[in-house]
């Protein structure tokens, strides 16, 4: 069964305990790190890193493979759906 | 009983170390280490595991411990201790207990306890106690008569530091004329769990400020300082110059990009011991091996010194990162230093990275004079540290 | 000899943070660092009138980070492995950071474990010293059930806070003060 982007977003405020935003109100699109979205960060990154193992079983051993993934929710469903369609 | 604060705060001097590391057990066994450029960085068994992200550490030898040893922080710290109290014992000698005070410099005391207790494995009750920094501090300074005030600093990387600083506000303000300042942290499955999780392990063993550098090598010792009122120690005694501390403000575990931290920091140690950046001679940098921290470290040397860095090199590649010890023990080597008239080199080092200065010492050698040495050390939480020693 | 003054003191406990929200990553801190942020932030003070490099941050945490360690390390056979979230907080002077960063204060810090007995008298001693015009003084007591089951103590969540400053408006510190933070606070807020 595909991961949707709404399953992703839930998975992100449930891993980072992010209290003040819901999942609607996240755009597939906006970026995760840095200015202009969610405003994750270097440890956040790390977290969402044990998130996809604990609920994916995907193992990222290196940050800059992840960091294509990690741009935006969208980027990260279609890296997870990818990688459980394998 | 406080006396009143000085005008002119007196000096303090250093009467005696000690040390127990990857390198051996002893200041001798540092000193041979430094004048060969070696490194103690080995595989360890204990690690080689799944769980951790790499297996090569700063480990002390193995059968420095007891055989399942409850209370490994307890031991290195006694051990120093005792050395560093066997150099200083004529000093001692004139100095009542209830004149000498102890500040412990620990990032997870005896952190060994929790593992056993998690893991209903045998635990003993000094083992237990220990988990707490104050009451290994409170044990420390009745088992080695500092019947004085009794700290125990927790400060992340820049515990050692701080701890150092606190033992020479402790005489300056006139509560004690001697302090036992202490660093120690041990290796434990925690801290690998911990650094795993960041992803910052080198795997192959750190690289202080080497183009090739992809992170740090968890290490333990036990470092010892004995402090005195200068009145106490010979004219020839190396002396706790100045110090400055700071917050980079910034993020809780990436240091701030420029070094603006940090050079804030040694600008306030050069203030405070009213000295020019120039008259610096040797700087022991913190060098963790990260990326982040080398770049931001070398920005931070630029940003004080320009293009006019004095000589540096960095320590890790030796012991490994010591945490709590690392002010302590590596203030030890700028000891060395100054007594000796050397620059110790940087090991493991195979090529400086760009943007690291040029003065940067790969290799040690002997030099005319040592005056003024700058140590330097940064933690998580932004904290910075920076402590200046002289020659007497 | 400028006076030293206390200028705010607070106390806030668990209970306290229902209603707290401070900054977008207040949910990632662990429970002393969100005690510790609330506490500040209920001191009321202005830190824009002060220069923030000479805003010292003095803290003594009674069992240090405990409560935060055992929680880490039950997470440790997880898959992924434990929190790389919690494991920044595996240090008291993680507290330090928070107030740190939130308030922008860049001035000296001092971390301590054990009771509040040095905090009060060792950010007067950076004043006095000309390291620092003024201070954040926090005395957190956070023992988790779990921590406190392995140290033999009772679960405990508080924090307390103080504001020292050199001159400025406020109660003058007196030469000899209670090393408890907590009934000191308590004292100046009555």
């Amino acid at each position: 069964m595909e991961i949707s982007t709404t399953d992703i977003k839930e998975k992100i405020i449930a891993s980072l305990n992010i209290q003040d935003i819901t999942a609607g109100q996240i755009a597939d699109d906006a970026p995760l790190f840095g200015a202009g979205g969610l405003g994750l960060d270097s440890i956040d990154a790390l977290e969402l890193v044990v998130m996809l193992e604990k609920n994916f079983g995907i193992v990222i051993k290196d940050m800059e493979e992840g960091r294509p993934a990690f741009q935006s929710v969208a980027t990260l469903a279609a890296f997870v759906n990818a990688k459980r369609s394998v | 009983m406080r006396e009143p604060t000085p005008t002119t705060p007196p000096q303090v001097a250093i009467a005696g170390c000690g040390a127990i590391s990857a390198v051996g057990c002893g200041v001798e066994a540092l000193r041979s280490a430094l004048r060969a450029n070696a490194s103690g960085l080995r595989t360890s068994e204990r690690f080689n595991s799944p769980r951790f992200q790499s297996c090569i550490v700063g480990a002390v030898a193995e059968d420095f411990f007891e055989a399942d040893e409850n209370d490994p922080v307890y031991r290195l710290a006694a051990e120093a201790l005792r050395q560093a109290r066997d150099e200083a014992q004529t000093v001692l000698h004139s100095i009542p207990a209830a004149r000498i005070g102890l500040v412990l410099a620990t990032t997870k005391a005896n952190i060994e306890a929790l593992e056993r207790i998690s893991e209903n494995r045998p635990c003993s009750d000094s083992a237990r106690r220990h988990l707490q920094g104050n009451l290994l501090a409170a044990d420390l300074a009745a088992e080695f008569g500092a019947g004085g005030k009794v700290q125990c600093v927790s400060a992340a990387c820049v515990s050692g530091l701080s701890a150092i600083q606190q033992g020479a506000k402790i005489i300056q303000r006139g509560e004690a004329d001697a302090v036992f300042v202490v660093g120690v942290d041990h290796l434990s499955a925690f801290v690998m769990a911990g650094f795993t999780a960041f992803k910052a392990i080198d795997p192959n063993g750190c690289r202080p400020f080497d183009a090739a550098r992809s992170g740090l090598s968890p290490g333990e010792a036990g470092a010892a300082i004995i402090l005195v009122r200068e009145n106490f120690a010979p004219g020839s005694a190396i002396k706790i110059r100045g110090w400055g501390t700071s917050n980079d403000a910034n993020h809780l575990t990436g240091p701030s990009r420029d070094g603006s931290g940090l050079a804030l920091a040694i600008r306030i140690a050069l203030n405070s011991a009213k000295l020019l950046p120039a008259e610096i001679n040797y700087i022991n940098a913190h060098g963790t091996g990260t990326p982040y921290n080398d770049a931001m470290e070398s920005m931070a040397l630029r940003a004080v010194f320009g293009e006019a860095c004095p000589p540096f090199s960095g320590a890790k590649g030796m012991l490994g990162h010591t945490l709590g010890a690392a002010g302590v023990i590596e203030t030890i080597v700028c000891v060395l230093a100054l007594r000796d008239n050397f620059l110790p080199g940087t090991p493991r080092l195979n090529s400086p990275a760009d943007g690291v200065p040029d003065s940067l010492v790969r290799e040690p050698r002997l030099v005319a004079k040592l005056n003024h040495v700058l140590k330097l050390n940064t933690g998580f939480g932004g904290i910075n540290g920076a402590l200046i020693l002289s020659h007497g | 000899m400028d006076k030293i003054v206390i200028a705010a003191t607070s106390q806030v406990a668990e209970a306290d943070l229902k209603l707290a929200r401070l900054g977008s990553r207040f949910g990632r801190l662990d429970l002393m660092s969100q005690l510790a942020l609330l506490a500040v932030e209920k001191l009321g003070v202005n830190f824009d009138s002060l220069p923030r490099e000479r805003i010292a941050i003095c803290l003594a945490a009674r069992a240090g980070s405990l409560a935060t360690d055992a929680e880490f390390w039950k997470g440790r056979d997880a898959a992924g492995g434990p929190s790389p979230t919690l494991f920044a907080y595996t240090l008291p002077s993680a507290a330090i950071g928070e107030i740190a960063i939130r308030h922008r204060l860049t001035g000296p810090n001092l971390c301590f474990v054990g009771d509040s007995r040095d905090v009060l008298a060792e950010a007067a001693d950076l004043l006095r010293r000309g390291e620092a015009d003024a201070c954040v003084c926090v005395y957190c007591e956070v023992v988790s059930s779990a921590a406190a089951g392995m140290i033999q103590s009772t679960p405990t969540s508080n924090v307390s806070a103080l504001f020292l400053q050199r001159d400025g408006a406020g109660q003058i510190l007196p030469e000899e003060f209670d090393s408890d933070m907590e009934s000191f606070c308590a004292k100046f807020r009555a």
